[in-house]
């Protein structure tokens, strides 16, 4: 595998804005992605979302470790909109695997153990299922008006856009413990 | 822990581990097995065999994290890296034991098939176990109730005598309506004027009221001390336990939120005991007797009566299922009001230097109008509940007063009869007026048991063997081949093996996040290793009680904390019956007595929060008499000198030889002059110990060592550099 080429300086103070015409990316073997850009080659690839809770596909960190296990950054892509229909096919998918977090769509009952855990009943994308929120006062909570996050015992995160367009069931349970 | 839960699609031979997956490589969401078998990988899609490996073409696997899945790697010996699956969290535990289990089949040639580690969740709830055999919730049999009752035991003696006064106070007050019935039928509607008879009524009822106040005294001062006992003993057992977790547990938390199970959920339940504590064993038994009573007079008007308590019943149990979610929202709010306030006022140094008081004033504003607004919905609910449920109770009073009243103009019953059995019912639904108040208490009180009951139910991560050993500490340390992560399975140093010997320093340099400090925390036992086996002079350091251990160990960090308290508290923290002049010699030693004798009161200034502010570099010499004093035979120095400039860390190194004179001492800095002292160093990078030995060694080699005081002394070089004058 060829080593990154690496800047003669990492500017660790410059935020770089890609251009996404002259971004490609493919994905690796290693579940990595890599990245051309500017006639230079970047393995193991890791995009990340800057604002992950306020939007998917705008401000995605292009970034990869060294050898010494340091962290580099390619450049920030603004918003994804500008990278081509396939080229943008390619990371939303990535990044949907990698933020994997299936979107609840009712929810049925929730019941308190009261001792600081909770078993919600729900329909997700992903289907039916009972999820177990340990501390839930920090793990099942709004991040905004809307916006709920909950993340189970086991470290998956699910998530409800807007819940206030949940049926009228569903909210009823929900504001109990919203 | 079961490594086969999902069988291939093909039939195989000799299958190890199997285990479903569900997105592939490239991220596509398939259904997905990952299966060993004999000594190769085989990665099934949607029913079809895509990959085939042999293990033995890798030289290391790894579970990565990412944020919502995870991702199982193999690294090739050329060092290119195959993914071959990713999986939802709640696989991550079970790839990341055969990720280990494969490594340990290429260092050894030997599958294991059966680790003995523990399931990774229980199976009853779906809670993650964190390594207990059981499950702390479902194992529990005693209800949180129960385990309140128990609390009584040191106590029933007191309990018992109010419970007794309470029962007589009760029986008097059970037996007065019989008196108004006398009073009312003998002497007040035929107007029979026997004043002797009338007059031993009345003295009698003044007799059972002055009793009846007697006992209320006794029940009042027995009840006080029962409840402020339980108190004192709940607050203490648990700050107790939350002195004896282990870091792991107490880092999980914040401050702010301990203090507030520490005081605030203790004082809910020692007011909950208090109020109805033996209250509802007396309730109950009003109701009983009353209810018993009512029936023996009446059993038509007793119907009556309690006609609409199933309904008041059933809203209670409707009610109570509301209120206590209520409550529960109230306790969140409540905690997180008190983490903001410890948090703000911490950070008030921070807070004034950026002059962004405002913007904490509206925060907290924030924060304590939802707190008002939680227990404001919780209160409402009540209130908007409960004048109809008593309402609906007290329609028992009007069909007795109606029906009573048309028996009376039959001459069926007597006035004084009516009276009597009227107040009977009075004060049978004063029992059920508790019972239907008795949700709001009751939730809110058992929000607080819970959290009170999770902190005590808690198992260290840490703990004492059956028998541990005290040992009488030489200095050998030995490491031998140690794995440890804070997450499970995320290893921070993986496979350090080295030998500290008694007496020598030893630095320990590396980048940033590398497990320097981890090493550290090792040796202190705040964590124990995941893998491998610690020594202190040969004896694994499991085996050694944590007091023995750690009151060996001296420790100087980075940040001084400084107790409130006086100069001579806290350097006689380390050692509360030592001598003053052992304190003043240790202070001379650490270079703290000079600036000590010209503080305002000497040995007795208050420093800490309220007190006396000291410089960093004073704090620090504090902090080496401290250790000084505790004397003990492992010193560790975690960037002891890092917030201090060169000057003053010149001061500090005087004491610090002194300190280290005679001791195994283990620094770390990441000024890389500091340790110019250090017989050896430990160099770790990535997780790993990558070169032991002199610094005259270590720069031989030209390796990791070297790469880094190269870096150092360009630095220095270019800040020099910038600091000589341009020439004109």
């Amino acid at each position: 595998m060829e080593p990154n080429i690496t800047e003669e300086v990492y500017e660790v103070d410059k935020l770089v804005l890609l251009d996404c015409d002259k971004l490609k990316l493919t994905i690796e073997k290693s579940g990595f992605l890599t990245a051309e850009y500017n006639g230079k080659t970047y393995h193991r690839v890791d995009p990340t979302r800057l604002i992950p809770f306020r939007s998917k596909t705008t401000y995605i960190s292009l970034s990869y470790e060294t050898e010494e296990k340091e962290f580099r950054e390619i450049g920030v892509i603004k918003d994804m909109a500008q990278l081509s229909p396939e080229q943008y096919e390619l990371l939303d998918k990535y990044l949907e695997y990698k933020y994997y977090m299936p979107e609840i769509t009712k929810v049925y009952s929730i019941r308190d153990n009261m001792r600081g855990a909770i078993f919600v009943k729900v329909d997700t994308t992903s289907g039916s299922k009972t999820i177990c929120v340990h501390d839930w006062y920090q793990n099942f909570r709004m991040l905004s008006e809307d916006y709920l996050y909950v993340n189970d015992a086991d470290g998956n995160k699910y998530f409800c856009k807007d819940i206030h367009k949940l049926d009228k069931k569903s909210l009823a349970v929900l504001e109990m413990f919203t | 822990m079961n490594l086969i839960t999902k069988q291939p699609p093909e039939a195989l031979e000799d299958i190890k581990y199997s285990l479903p997956f569900s997105f592939a490589n490239d991220g596509e969401s398939v259904d997905g097995v990952f299966t060993v078998a004999g000594d190769t990988i085989y990665i099934f899609a949607d029913g079809k065999l895509e990959e085939k490996y042999k293990i033995t073409d890798f030289k290391e696997f790894e579970c990565r994290h990412q944020v919502g899945s995870s991702m199982a790697q193999g690294i090739l010996h050329n060092d290119d890296v195959i993914c071959f699956c990713a999986f939802t969290q709640e696989q991550f535990l079970r790839y990341a034991e055969v990720a280990k289990l494969l490594e340990h089949f290429i260092r050894t040639g030997e599958m294991i098939t059966d680790t003995g580690a523990d399931e990774p969740s229980c199976p009853k709830c779906g809670l993650p176990l964190n390594g207990a055999p059981e499950c702390v919730f479902c194992q529990s049999k005693s209800s949180i109730m129960l385990r309140l009752i128990k609390l009584i035991g040191p106590y029933k003696k007191y309990f018992i005598t109010a419970l007794i006064c309470t029962i007589l106070w009760q029986l008097i007050w059970v037996f007065t309506p019989y008196l108004d019935r006398l009073i009312i039928d003998k002497y007040v509607s035929p107007r029979y004027e026997d004043w002797g008879g009338f007059i031993t009524i009345v003295i009698a009822m003044v007799s059972m009221l002055l009793l009846a106040g007697i006992f209320e005294y006794f029940n009042m001062k027995n009840s006080f001390k029962t409840s402020l006992g339980i108190g004192r003993d709940l607050r203490q057992e648990v700050f107790t336990k939350s002195q004896e977790l282990s870091m792991g547990s107490i880092s999980k938390r914040t401050a702010g939120e301990l203090i507030n199970r520490v005081s605030g959920d203790v004082s809910k339940l020692e007011e909950f005991i208090t109020a109805n504590g033996k209250d509802a064993i007396v309730k109950i038994m009003q109701l009983f007797i009353i209810g018993t009573l009512l029936f023996v007079m009446d059993w038509k008007l007793a119907l009556l009566t309690i006609l609409p308590i199933p309904f008041v019943l059933m809203l209670v149990k409707k009610l109570y299922a509301v209120m206590s979610i209520r409550y529960t929202k109230v306790w969140k709010h409540s905690t997180h009001h008190s983490e903001t306030l410890h948090d703000i006022l911490n950070g008030i140094r921070v807070v004034k230097s950026y002059g962004s008081e405002s913007r904490e004033i509206e925060r907290y504003g924030e924060c304590s109008k939802k707190w008002a607004r939680a227990v404001s919905r919780a209160e409402i609910m009540w209130y908007m509940t409960i004048p109809f449920s008593r309402f609906v109770l007290t329609i028992g009073n009007f069909l007795v007063l109606y029906f009573g009243g048309s028996m009376i103009l039959d001459h069926e019953m007597s006035l004084g009869q009516l009276i009597q059995f009227t107040t009977y019912v009075a004060m049978l639904y004063e029992p059920i007026n508790w019972m239907i108040e008795l949700p709001r208490t009751f939730a809110d009180a058992s929000v607080s048991a819970g959290k009170v009951f999770e902190i005590l139910d808690e198992r260290s991560e840490v703990s004492d063997i059956q028998d541990p050993v005290d040992i009488n500490i030489k200095g050998d340390i030995e490491f031998d081949d140690v794995y440890f992560g804070y997450k499970a399975y995320i290893p921070v140093l993986k496979g350090i093996t080295c030998k500290i010997n008694k007496g020598e320093m030893i630095g320990i340099v590396g980048h940033s996040g590398v497990g320097k400090s981890t090493m550290i925390n090792l040796i202190l036992r705040l964590y124990d290793c995941t893998q491998g086996e610690i020594r202190i002079d040969g004896v694994p350091i499991k085996n050694i009680s944590q007091h023995s251990l750690r009151s060996q160990v001296g420790v100087v960090l980075q940040e001084t904390f400084l107790f409130d308290g006086s100069v001579l508290d806290n350097i006689a923290y380390a050692r509360p019956d030592a001598p003053f002049e052992e304190i003043v010699k240790a202070a001379k030693i650490a270079n703290a007595h000079d600036f000590i004798v010209k503080l305002p009161d000497g040995y007795n200034t208050r420093v800490g929060n309220k007190g006396y502010q000291l410089s960093g570099g004073e704090r620090q010499r504090i902090a080496i008499a401290r250790a000084l004093l505790h004397d003990p035979k492992i010193i560790i120095l975690d960037e002891a000198t890092a917030s201090l400039d060169t000057q003053t860390e010149k001061q500090i190194q005087q004491a610090l030889a002194k300190l280290t004179e005679g001791r195994t001492t283990i620094a770390i800095a990441h000024r890389l002059s500091t340790l110019s002292n250090a017989d050896r160093l430990i160099v770790l990078d990535k997780g790993k110990l990558a070169e032991f030995g002199t610094h005259n060694e270590l720069m031989k080699k030209g390796g990791v060592y070297y790469k880094l005081v190269m870096a150092q002394r360009q630095t220095t070089k270019m800040k020099k550099a910038n600091t000589q004058p341009v020439e004109a």
